[in-house]
């Protein structure tokens, strides 16, 4: 920060100095763990997903054994529901990776296990009722 | 160039290894074993861009994601 303060007062150019501020803002901010998990997710989802995702913060996925569609919100806990053909969820799931990971990863995660071991991953999931507000 | 990125809580690491080079390749071998033997899951994805679960080493996966063990929440 004191470097910083000394480049300001001796910066003949202030609105330079404030470009450079902004570009290290810019670069902080994609380097995040938050902003790299949500990279490493857009890659992994199908173009379908990623519409998706772009658009509303969620996906779908359709679980690899019994074709049921499942809902992936952008959270790390109790954030995956299953959906009924009409669309509408029927009961929330919670299995998360172990380690205090961000939301991409855990996404990530979840998608992977439900496309290539769904059962396993529904039978060491917390069970709940969907959230009213998500009913509507 | 392929890739192996393990999750962790700054995002991943990434650790990249040539396949024509014996001995990067026999480094991410061990990687594999070590993390799939911590109770990581590997999953890397198929030409047609599905994912697939990967059990053994694969030297032919261009990128493989590691993510610890599931638990429920």
């Amino acid at each position: 920060m004191g470097f910083l303060l000394r480049i300001w007062r001796g910066s003949p150019d202030p609105p330079r100095f404030c470009a450079v501020r902004q570009l290290y803002r810019i670069v902080n901010i994609i380097n995040s763990p938050e902003a790299r998990g949500r990279g490493l997710l857009r890659r992994w989802l199908s173009e379908r997903q990623l519409a998706q995702f772009d658009a509303f913060n969620f996906f779908d996925v359709i679980g690899c054994q019994t074709a049921k569609r499942y809902r992936i919100y952008y959270a790390t806990a109790a954030n995956v529901e299953e959906l009924d053909k009409g669309g509408h969820p029927l009961m929330r799931y919670c299995f998360v990776p172990t380690g205090d990971l961000v939301p991409g990863d855990v996404m990530l995660a979840q998608k992977i296990a439900l496309e290539t071991d769904e059962l396993a991953a529904l039978e060491l999931a917390n069970k709940f009722q969907p959230s009213p507000q998500r009913l509507a | 160039m392929a890739t192996q990125i393990v999750m962790d809580h700054t995002g991943d690491r990434r650790h990249q290894f040539d396949p024509q080079n014996a001995f990067e390749l026999a480094d991410a071998e061990k990687r594999f074993r070590e993390l799939t033997g911590k109770g990581f899951t590997a999953a890397a994805r198929s030409a047609a861009g599905e994912t697939i679960k990967v059990a053994s080493f694969d030297p032919t996966a261009e990128e493989t994601v590691f993510f610890p063990r599931l638990v429920g929440g």
